[in-house]
């Protein structure tokens, strides 16, 4: 772990392993913001992807799924996300990276003061697979 | 009736279709348009009337395989296709009707229709279609970027505010202030990117300041790390001789290319070449994605206006223009232009 990266207050990578093998979901991931400047908010632990294209990824606030967690700081879901067009404000990369067509998010407030400084995500790949309030509800209490 | 009479006999000298009345084979009358075509092309009416006759003597024919003849006889009058003048390196291209006025006394006419005022009013209406396009895609720019003033870059601001009031507000220690200096500072921070973008979005300062290939990676790693797709840009051009212009519309193309390949084709990889020749400079944006049938969205469909809108901007610097792409087998965009070369001595005035 570099200097860049966050000192997880949680073992992040041991909550996405433990939440990808005892939940059915296709990826998890944590993203997390960088607590020293230029403060860039990367995915930094995930399990279950398929190939290391989220470590390009640069998370804009407000955009996508996972940004406008980090903006609003309430949890969101989406049952279609792969339908969305680039120029859409829920375009999200990361499942267009990770082929996910279902995803919900939840926000990680350990920033001081208990802002929002990351988003834990998971997600299906198969189309018939939904994600509704009560897999956000789930997601936000593994954090606990 | 004399009257009505009489303007029929001018609308018939004045219209601009040639029109000949023949009887008997015979020519009978010709209007003043017909009488012009004649001088003009030295036109032997003969010629004319053999063309007429074999379309007929065509239709007429139950010979097997006519697959078309359905449609044939559908048509109202018998329209021949006429090149005039015959056998020239570039003809004129017209349409002749065949009309039979009365089958007892053996009358017919022929009418020339030029296709050159139709083409041109296509051409016309193709321009207003694709101004349309340029302005509305204008003005779709300017309500992102206002969009994206507000949304994100007031909202960022406005924290920050609220972070330095709470500063200044409470009594709090040394840690907590800290903290609170923190959380301002990660604020404008992603306030700064989101400004650095907008300015790269509106028009890439990079390309002034280092030329197209450092601009052109720039575009790249902001558009990999805002899609998750992996865009390599190998380049092997000195672009410090390229007119402003050119590098502006290489920029765009790039841009659109990769845009393009993201909204429609989700591909995994897209790759930007950029290299110099002796004579020309060639860009080739190529992608992985689901491609399309190019040939059957060429036409004029309103979905390929953003393609003939980079097509006719590269023609506008005596560019070309090609897309390559089928189905499954992903789209390479390929831009050359012209370049010359200023070698030392010519440089130097020698």
């Amino acid at each position: 772990m570099n200097a860049e990266q966050p000192q997880p207050l949680h073992n992040y990578q041991q909550l996405v392993t433990s939440l990808y093998q005892q939940t059915d979901y296709d990826f998890v991931g944590v993203a997390l913001q960088a607590p020293v400047s230029p403060h860039l908010t990367r995915w930094l632990w995930v399990a279950g992807n398929q190939n290391e294209r989220f470590r390009q990824i640069v998370l804009r606030r407000g955009i996508g799924i996972a940004g406008l967690v980090l903006r609003t700081g309430t949890p969101f879901w989406h049952n279609d996300i792969l339908a969305l067009d680039l120029s859409d404000r829920l375009y999200s990369p990361i499942a267009r990276a990770e082929d996910l067509h279902s995803c919900v998010a939840v926000p990680i407030n350990n920033g001081p003061f208990g802002t929002v400084n990351g988003v834990l995500l998971a997600g299906f790949r198969d189309e018939e697979r939904q994600v509704n309030e009560q897999d956000a509800t789930k997601l936000s209490q593994s954090l606990i | 009736m004399l009257e009505t009479a009489n303007w029929i006999q001018s609308f018939f000298d004045l219209s601009s279709d040639a029109t000949f009345i023949f009887q008997a084979d015979q020519l009978v009358v010709a209007n003043q348009a017909g009488q012009e075509l004649v001088n003009a092309f030295d036109l032997d009416l003969s010629y004319l009337q053999e063309l007429a006759q074999t379309a007929i003597s065509q239709q007429q024919s139950k010979a097997d395989g006519c697959y078309d003849c359905e449609i044939i006889n559908q048509l109202p009058e018998l329209t021949i296709p006429v090149d005039l003048p015959p056998e020239h390196t570039h003809p004129l291209r017209y349409t002749m009707v065949y009309r039979i006025l009365s089958p007892t006394h053996q009358v017919y006419a022929l009418e020339l229709k030029s296709q050159a005022p139709l083409d041109r009013a296509n051409q016309v209406a193709q321009q207003r279609m694709l101004n349309q396009y340029v302005n509305r895609a204008y003005e779709d720019e300017r309500k992102r970027i206002s969009q994206d003033l507000h949304d994100s870059i007031a909202q960022g601001v406005y924290s920050a505010i609220m972070g330095v009031r709470r500063l200044n507000g409470e009594q709090m220690d040394n840690e907590e202030r800290q903290r609170v200096s923190a959380m301002i500072e990660s604020q404008l921070d992603d306030t700064l990117r989101e400004v650095k973008e907008m300015a790269l979005d509106i028009r890439p300062s990079v390309l002034d300041s280092f030329g197209l290939l450092a601009a052109i990676r720039a575009l790249a790693k902001r558009l990999t790390e805002n899609s998750g797709v992996i865009i390599n840009v190998i380049g092997r051009a000195d672009t410090s001789d390229l007119s402003t212009d050119v590098q502006n519309v290489l920029y765009r193309i790039t841009q659109e290319a990769i845009n393009n390949a993201l909204k429609h084709a989700n591909p995994s990889e897209i790759t930007v070449i950029l290299v110099a020749h002796a004579h020309y400079i060639s860009l080739e944006v190529i992608d992985n994605g689901t491609g399309f049938d190019y040939q059957a969205n060429r036409g004029f469909n309103g979905h390929s206006l953003g393609l003939m809108n980079m097509s006719e901007r590269v023609k506008s610097l005596n560019g070309s223009f090609m897309i390559d792409s089928a189905p499954d087998q992903g789209t390479t965009v390929t831009v050359k232009f012209p370049v010359i070369k200023h070698t030392n001595e010519q440089s130097n005035g020698e």
